[in-house]
């Protein structure tokens, strides 16, 4: 399913329940939305990139199992946003909703 | 070479040296975790490596993705050389009023020894340079006050070139602001990829 636009809010929504590495993030996705969005991983990186520069996700070295991995987590600005993207969705999802006619 | 360093030679395709070595970690970090994941799941390292970078998708479309977010050869060197630029600039602050003020002397010059229409070009020219040269002794440091420092220099540039060389020479006023519109278009790009907290001096002007 294509949802390219709404990746950044996936990833924030992600990050918010616990810091992690890309992987991770890539398959939290996979498995919430039971397999439905399916996107390609390596577009998953640049889109952290582009969070990171804009202040809503910070990246930090971590060890897991004797490996240096390149974790990110959520700032505050991230949670400001996450939680506005997720009003902005609801209320989208509820005007799509009425015009299909299955309110 | 492996199917994994092709994938990286495609979406690391003019990436600068630093953000390619970047893409080239995460990705590789990536790439074991999940083939980690596909050889529990019961896969054969053959298997695990073709799931794996099938999962990662078209390089060429991580590549375009890439250069929108990580800076590139040509924006990395125009960094540099306006690093260059700063610093050689700075170092030599007396230059930055001098020649300015050489130009708008020799304006007040000719204005006074009655050649008006001459005295237009430096008396331009010269606040033109001031506003550029002069730009590094203001205190921006702020994305919004670089924003209205921008707003201010274009409207003047526009201005100067329009009093010095008049809508006839229109071709002659493109060929002026055609390098500073390319300078103000690589920074553009500059400025929405890096933080910022990492801008240099040059990205606020």
């Amino acid at each position: 399913m294509n949802f390219k636009g709404t990746l950044p809010t996936l990833i924030l929504e992600a990050l918010v329940r616990e810091p992690t590495h890309g992987y991770r993030i890539a398959q939290s996705i996979k498995e919430r939305s039971e397999g439905v969005l399916d996107f390609k991983e390596g577009t998953l990186y640049p889109a952290l990139h582009k969070l990171e520069n804009e202040g809503l996700v910070e990246s930090y070295e971590s060890n897991e199992t004797g490996r240096a991995r390149r974790c990110y987590r959520i700032t505050k600005t991230g949670r400001a946003t996450l939680a506005r993207d997720r009003a902005e969705w609801r209320q989208l999802s509820r005007a799509v909703t009425v015009i299909l006619g299955e309110a | 070479m492996t199917r994994l360093d092709s994938w990286l030679k495609q979406a690391t395709r003019h990436l600068s040296k630093d953000a390619a070595a970047q893409v080239r970690t995460e990705i590789e970090e990536h790439y074991w975790s999940a083939h980690e994941a596909a050889i529990a799941d019961g896969a054969a390292s053959a298997e695990a490596d073709l799931r794996v970078i099938a999962a990662l998708g078209d390089p060429k479309l991580a590549n375009r993705e890439y250069r929108r977010v990580m800076l590139t050869c040509s924006e990395a060197r125009a960094l540099r050389e306006g690093n260059w630029e700063a610093r050689t600039l700075c170092s030599r602050r007396w230059l930055l009023l001098a020649v300015p003020l050489a130009v708008l002397c020799t304006g007040v010059a000719l204005l006074l020894a009655g050649k008006t229409a001459v005295a237009q070009v430096p008396l331009a020219g010269g606040a033109a340079m001031a506003l550029l040269l002069g730009a590094t002794f203001l205190p921006i440091y702020t994305p919004a006050r670089a924003r209205i420092f921008r707003w201010v220099k274009w409207a003047t540039l526009l201005a100067v070139f329009l009093v010095a060389f008049d809508l006839k020479s229109s071709w002659l006023l493109i060929s002026c602001l055609w390098l500073l519109a390319w300078t103000e278009w690589t920074r553009i790009a500059l400025r929405r990829k890096l933080p910022v907290a990492d801008w240099p001096k040059q990205l606020y002007l």
